[in-house]
Parts: structure tokens; C-alpha cells; sequence
């Protein structure tokens, strides 16, 4: 008898003749997960198993967190054979809890003597019998006590929820513009969640911008590295550029024009990098930058495909999901970053791109770009300990 | 590097440190035990102890040593508002550092009634329409000695005076955090009850505060154990931080603080007088009755505080903007707010605070990077 993880497995269920390749992939993720707790994952029949860890609470932490995971639930793995043993196990593990149940059986073991209605209603009855407080609802139980006959029995109650998505790294690579705001991070998570393997590009406009904020992005980036693993941060100093578009541009065309600059690098360091895609945190309408017209005005100078998965979410529903994954607390504290310096009091709203392109004529683009590019620093984040 | 925020914290003269080496080597037993070499070490502390009495003109009283200034405020507060047995008004400058004002709070929820001083536009609490406010249903009323971002030196005698004498019941307290040893302090002649000081503002040690009590004042001890400090703050005594700030005490006194101080801020206020868009909040900055030797608070008009402290720091020269305690949370500061200066102008403003171990020189250099860096900087600003 010993404590084990099963760890389900969502989507990659779905896949036909690579779902080996996907397979793979998830395990080594949820290998990596685990090792800081010296658990042992394996494959078995559906599901992933992890035992010999030091810490389950820590391990189900790690493991919920890598991407492909639909849910893990801890379990007692026990021998087969006794089945009076598997429903004293199993009234053990209710004792203590109240209110209504069922029994969940599940026999993938065809040659298991009892047919998983039997398993049903003997363990059931069993419960019953041996514990206090519990009663039986087959259609809305308050537990499920699951009993799976596999290579042996195992054994479960709770049930916590994973990431779903699909694991990291079968999906490619792609960019993410990385702001220290709320949106980025979120719009970073969800790429990433579809197994497309990220890194970042920040930029940084020291004196205007504090080097706390700089720490506060790789902050972030070590947030989302918790889930995907180590990320490469650029940070493009972007101060020169930002005076230059203030002091020769038209006012309320400035912050476009930025838009425009930074796609143009993220694109050029992106190409470094393999990746085929931008990210952005925009999502329609939010501010005058991100209205229909000046997202189109936006995509215009580079010719890689830029994702937006928050297009259509409102900034509660952002922030709910920021929250949710852990990247709220950071983002809300207040260094300003590099979008909001310079903002004009009157930005355009409805871009008229002929007009922005004659507005950013007058700047010396290549040269500008090239010596940002060339000051750029990467920054390797590593999941684990805050830096902050 | 030029160290210019010396009201955050200071670094530790050469001699505390020994000290404090000296002590952890030699001198390390628990100073409440039976054994000779630890009442030797006792007497260490009460030395430490009475001369630091001396150094706030407080005879006859208590100094209980704490973990720090905000735990002497709380100490003070708590301790003073938890022996009440009715409700009464608590009056307060609105500039005071969070551990006085977060701490009212609490003693707001235990029924008190909170209310703050009026300021005038030098940063000074306006003592004529204060008392006003002081009536039988006062018990306390606390300031400040110094205010930390501007540097204006409190009426604490006119004011606690004159509170006492419309109702002698009420107790007085001053945060002496900023002030302590850099503007003179006489409790007695000030009328002050409880003086909350911190030993890292003055080159000594961090984690070491001190609380002057009047001797007749009682206080309900906020940490509780085995009664050191005569109950009012249980925990083996700190015995190398104590005698650290002892010999941060000794050297101050012994070094002309007050003047040296000065000498330097007047140093800097020279090279920036006069600079086109440079400005000076509170009082006048070269009064030595008015503002403290140490603290110059500066205002640039057209440039954002936080992008002058990067750009400053990009050259090596550290300030702040706002108090450091609260510069993490950014908010656009209370006291230059009370003070009556816009949200633009106190955006626009850096604390430049000086220590000891500063140097004409450096005043210099530091004044001409701000120059300097004003006038580039003017030119991006939000249009």
C-alpha cells in the first residue's frame, strides 16, 4: 500500500497517430514537475502516475500546473487481490466525512472476478456500514469514492483541476511583448497553455522607467515560468527611440507610432529566436491604442501573424484570470511602465495609417532599431524562488 | 556613490560596528542572568540607557529599548490608548509616518475619536488653530518632531505647551525618528511625555529603538514575557544593537552635528538657488529653527520625481522621492499634499537627505546633476 498520484490527461486524448509524440512530451513535463520532490512519474493505462514523493501536497501543486493536465487526484494504491482490504481502505478514507456519496468503480482489468457494478455495490455498502454521517445519492453526491482496478487498485476522493491545454513545446514557438501590466502576462499564459513555447520581450526606458520595474517584469516572467517552464526575457532599451517619436512626431500620434516600434523589434528578436508569432495583451477598445483601427494600423509594419488571445475579454475578466493564475499581486504594483510615460492627452483613436506612416517618416527607423536591437540584454528566468 | 538618503536609513559609524563586534565576542550573556560578567553587561546597557535620557533632556524618566521607532510608536500608542477606560480624542499631525497613523487606526476601532491638526504652507502644524481643537475630551495629541519628507521642524513647544494648558490631562508624543540627535530635544522644556526614536537614522544599528517615557506615564506593555524593561517589553535584551546605538549617541554628541549638517544643505541650497525651475518645499531651508539640517526636499518644475531619482541614480547619486517607507507604494505624498502643493508639484518632488559622512563636494556634484538632468529631462515631459 503506498500514496500515488493519477494524473489525467485532457486533449492529447484526442490525437491519432502522434499522440505518442504527445505522450511523450507530457510525461517528460510532468517528470521535470515532480523531480524537485523526488517523485517518479510513469506512464500506465490512461493516466500518469507519480509516486515516491517527500511532499504530495507540493507534488500535486507542480503537477497541476503543467500544461496537458486535466486533474489529479491523490490516491492509495493497493493490491488487487483482497477485495475486503480494498473497502476497508476505502471506508478509511471516508471516515471523517459527512453528508452524501457514491462509489465510482472503473475495472480495466477485464479479468478482475467483479464487475465494476458489483465493485459499486459492495464497496457502497461497505461505506455505509462502516462509517457515520454518510448516505448514499447516486445522482448529486456531496464525495465520490473512485475505485479503479488497474495493474492494482487505487483508490481515490478528491479531485483537483489542472491547467488542461496541451503540453508545452508541441506547438511551436511565438513572442510575447511582456509590459508589466495586468493583460500581458495573461495573454502569455494562454498562448503558452496551448503548448506553444514562449519567450518575452520587455521594454525598458530608464530614467523614465525604474529599474524596479525592469524587476518587476522578470518577476512576472518567473510567475508564468512556473508553468512553462524557463523563459528568455529581452529588454530592449527603448528610452532613445521614445524621445526621438516625442520630440519629432505629432502628439497624437505618439503612442501608435511606439506600438509600431516595439512590433517592428519584438518581430527582428522574435526571427532570433525561431519563434513564428507575436503575442499581445490587447484586447479591443481597451485603451486608444487598442481600438479596432489602431490594431490595424499596428499590424500593418510587420508580416508575422500577432496573437491576442484576450481580444475579447473585458478587464474583469482579465483581472479574474490574472488572479487566478498568479499574476495580479505583481502586476499591481506600481512602477509605471513604458506604455504610459509619454502619453499624450489626446491620442488618436481612428488612425489613418497613410497618415501615421507620413507622421514616423521623419525618424531614421533602421538606425533607431538597430541600436536598440544591439543593446538588448536576455535575461534567462528559471521557475522557483521569487526574485522580488 | 553619493549617499543622499540618509533619512531611509544611514550607514553605521566605523565605531558602532566595533562595538557591536566587541560585544557579540566578549560580551554576549543574557543580561537579565544572576553571573557577574552579565551584570556587567547590564551595566553596559544602563549606561546606554541614562545617556540617552540625557541626550532628550528627560530626567527621572524611563527609556524602554525596542526593536525600533515603529515599535516605539506603537508601544506609545497602543500602550498609552489601551489603559483608557473611556472614550476620548486623539489629535494628530496628518503628516506623521505610517506606524503613528496606521496605529491610530487600531486605536480608532477601539472607540477613540481621531482628528487631525491643521498644517500650514511651510509644512508646519499651524499651533494658533490646533488649540482650538484641544478640549477636555483630548487625551493625546502626537507630532512629529521632524517632519521626513520635508524637513520642517514642528512647534512642538508651543504646541504641547499650549495643549497642557487648556487640559493638563493630555498626554503629548513626538516621533523623533528624524529629528532625534540632528535637531536638539529637550522633553522637559517641550512639554513632551514620550519621545519615539530609531538608532539607524543616526549611524547606529538597524533593529534598535528607543522609547523616553515621563516617569508617572502608564503604559500597557504590547509585547508580553519574561518583563524585561520593567514589563514593558519582554525579550532578551539586544545587547549589541543597544551598545551600538550607545556609541552612535557618543559620536553625534560629541560631533556638532547640528551645524555640520547645515553646513553641507547650505552648500547644496546654494548651488540650486536661483536654477530656473527648481524650488524648495516647506520652510525656509537655511532657518535652523525651522527646518532640519539634514532633510531638503525639492520640487523641479516640468520633471516627474521618480524619473529625476533614476536618472540621478543612473549617475550615482541615491535620493528618494517621498519617504522610503512609502515609496513602494507611490502614492502622491500626504505631508506636501497637507502642505496645500498640487498632485504635479508633488510628483515632481525628490528628498535629498544628508548624513554625516557626506562631503561639500559631494553636495556640489550632486547639485549639478540635478541641474543638469533637469534640463534634459524637461524637455520629455508629458505634454
Amino acid at each position: 500500500m503506498r500514496d500515488v498520484l493519477l494524473v489525467r490527461y485532457g486533449e492529447v486524448f484526442l490525437k491519432g497517430t502522434n499522440r505518442p509524440y504527445f505522450m511523450k512530451k507530457l510525461l517528460d513535463h510532468v517528470k521535470e514537475a515532480v523531480a524537485p520532490v523526488q517523485g517518479k512519474a510513469w506512464l500506465g493505462e490512461g493516466r500518469i502516475y507519480v509516486a515516491e514523493f517527500t511532499d504530495m501536497e507540493e507534488c500535486i501543486r507542480r503537477v497541476t500546473k503543467v500544461f496537458g493536465i486535466h486533474s489529479v487526484s491523490p490516491a492509495v494504491e493497493v493490491e488487487k487481490e483482497d477485495f475486503t482490504l480494498i473497502c476497508r481502505k476505502a471506508a478509511e478514507m471516508m471516515s471523517g466525512l459527512t453528508g452524501t456519496f457514491k462509489v465510482l468503480a472503473r475495472r480495466s482489468d477485464k479479468h478482475y472476478p467483479l464487475a465494476s457494478p458489483e465493485i459499486t455495490k459492495q464497496a457502497g455498502g461497505y461505506i455505509l456500514t462502516h462509517t457515520k454521517g454518510l448516505t448514499v445519492d447516486v445522482h448529486h453526491p456531496e464525495h465520490e469514492m473512485m475505485i479503479e482496478i488497474r495493474e492494482k487498485a487505487y483508490l481515490s476522493v478528491l479531485r483537483y483541476p489542472g491547467q488542461g491545454g496541451m503540453p508545452m513545446g508541441t506547438n511551436g514557438r511565438a513572442c510575447l511583448l511582456l509590459s508589466g501590466g495586468i493583460d500581458s502576462p495573461v495573454a502569455g499564459y494562454m498562448i503558452a497553455k496551448r503548448g506553444v513555447e514562449i519567450c518575452c520581450v520587455h521594454y525598458h526606458s530608464f530614467p523614465y522607467t525604474s529599474e524596479r520595474a525592469r524587476e518587476k517584469v522578470l518577476e512576472l516572467a518567473r510567475e508564468l515560468s512556473d508553468y512553462c517552464g524557463p523563459i528568455r526575457v529581452y529588454v530592449v532599451p527603448f528610452t532613445e527611440i521614445q524621445m526621438e517619436i516625442h520630440a519629432k512626431c505629432p502628439d497624437n500620434n505618439t503612442t501608435l507610432i511606439m506600438r509600431r516600434y516595439m512590433m517592428r523589434i519584438a518581430e527582428a528578436i522574435a526571427k532570433q529566436e525561431g519563434a513564428t508569432a507575436l503575442v499581445t495583451g490587447e484586447s479591443i477598445g481597451q485603451v486608444a491604442s487598442q481600438t479596432m483601427d489602431a490594431l490595424v494600423c499596428t499590424d500593418q509594419v510587420v508580416s508575422m501573424p500577432v496573437f491576442r488571445p484576450l481580444i475579447g475579454m473585458d478587464k474583469s475578466e482579465i483581472i479574474e484570470r490574472a488572479e487566478k493564475i498568479g499574476t495580479f499581486a505583481t502586476s499591481s504594483l506600481p512602477y509605471e511602465d513604458c506604455c504610459t510615460i509619454f502619453t499624450p492627452k489626446h491620442p488618436t483613436t481612428h488612425p489613418i495609417p497613410r497618415q501615421i506612416e507620413e507622421s514616423e517618416s521623419v525618424l531614421d527607423r533602421e538606425a533607431l532599431i538597430k541600436r536598440a536591437i544591439s543593446g538588448t540584454e536576455c535575461v534567462r528566468i528559471n521557475p522557483g524562488e521569487s526574485q522580488i | 556613490m553619493i549617499y543622499l538618503d540618509n533619512s531611509a536609513t544611514t550607514r553605521p559609524f566605523e565605531s558602532v560596528i566595533e562595538e557591536m563586534n566587541r560585544c557579540m565576542r566578549e560580551s554576549y550573556y543574557n543580561v537579565s542572568a544572576a553571573y557577574a560578567p552579565a551584570m556587567l553587561a547590564e551595566k553596559e546597557i544602563t549606561r546606554v540607557r541614562n545617556r540617552f535620557l540625557r541626550s532628550v533632556g528627560l530626567t527621572g524618566g524611563r527609556a524602554v529599548m525596542t526593536g525600533g521607532g515603529s515599535e516605539s510608536d506603537n508601544l506609545a500608542i497602543m500602550g498609552f490608548a489601551e489603559t483608557l477606560h473611556a472614550p476620548g480624542t486623539f489629535l494628530v499631525s496628518p503628516m506623521e509616518h505610517p506606524a503613528v497613523l496606521e496605529t491610530l487606526n487600531r486605536v480608532q476601532r477601539l472607540g477613540h475619536t481621531i482628528r487631525f491638526l491643521p498644517v500650514g504652507p511651510d509644512g508646519r502644524v499651524n499651533v494658533q488653530e490646533a488649540l482650538n481643537l484641544v478640549d477636555q475630551e483630548t487625551v493625546m495629541i502626537l507630532c512629529m518632531h521632524v517632519n521626513n519628507e520635508t524637513g520642517a521642524i514642528q512647534p512642538l513647544r508651543e504646541l504641547f505647551r499650549g495643549a497642557k494648558a487648556i487640559n493638563s490631562r493630555v498626554v503629548t508624543l513626538s516621533d523623533g525618528v528624524q529629528g532625534y540627535l540632528r535637531v536638539p530635544m529637550n522633553m522637559q522644556d517641550t512639554g513632551t511625555d514620550m519621545y519615539a526614536v530609531s538608532a539607524h537614522k543616526i549611524h547606529g544599528p538597524k533593529g534598535v529603538g528607543a522609547l523616553a517615557v515621563r516617569s508617572e506615564l502608564r503604559l500597557v506593555p504590547q509585547v508580553t514575557g519574561g518583563g524585561q524593561e520593567a514589563g514593558l517589553r519582554s525579550g532578551t535584551l539586544n545587547s549589541p544593537g543597544i551598545r551600538g546605538f550607545g556609541k552612535a549617541i557618543e559620536e553625534c554628541e560629541e560631533g556638532n552635528v547640528p551645524e555640520r549638517l547645515m553646513g553641507l544643505k547650505a552648500r547644496l541650497v546654494k548651488c540650486l538657488s536661483g536654477q530656473e525651475g527648481i524650488f524648495f518645499n516647506g520652510p525656509d531651508p537655511l532657518c535652523a529653527e525651522k527646518s532640519a539640517p539634514h532633510i531638503l526636499s525639492v520640487r523641479f518644475e516640468g520633471v516627474r520625481g521618480e524619473v529625476m531619482r533614476n536618472a540621478l541614480e543612473a549617475g550615482n547619486i541615491l535620493v528618494s522621492t517621498g519617504s522610503a517607507c512609502g515609496s513602494h507604494k507611490q502614492k502622491v505624498s500626504s505631508a506636501l499634499r497637507a502642505m496645500g502643493l498640487s498632485t504635479e508639484q508633488a510628483d515632481g518632488t525628490i528628498r535629498v537627505s544628508i548624513g554625516l559622512m557626506n562631503t561639500p563636494e559631494e553636495m556640489e556634484q550632486a547639485a549639478e546633476s540635478m541641474i543638469e538632468q533637469a534640463k534634459l529631462l524637461r524637455q520629455f515631459r508629458r505634454r
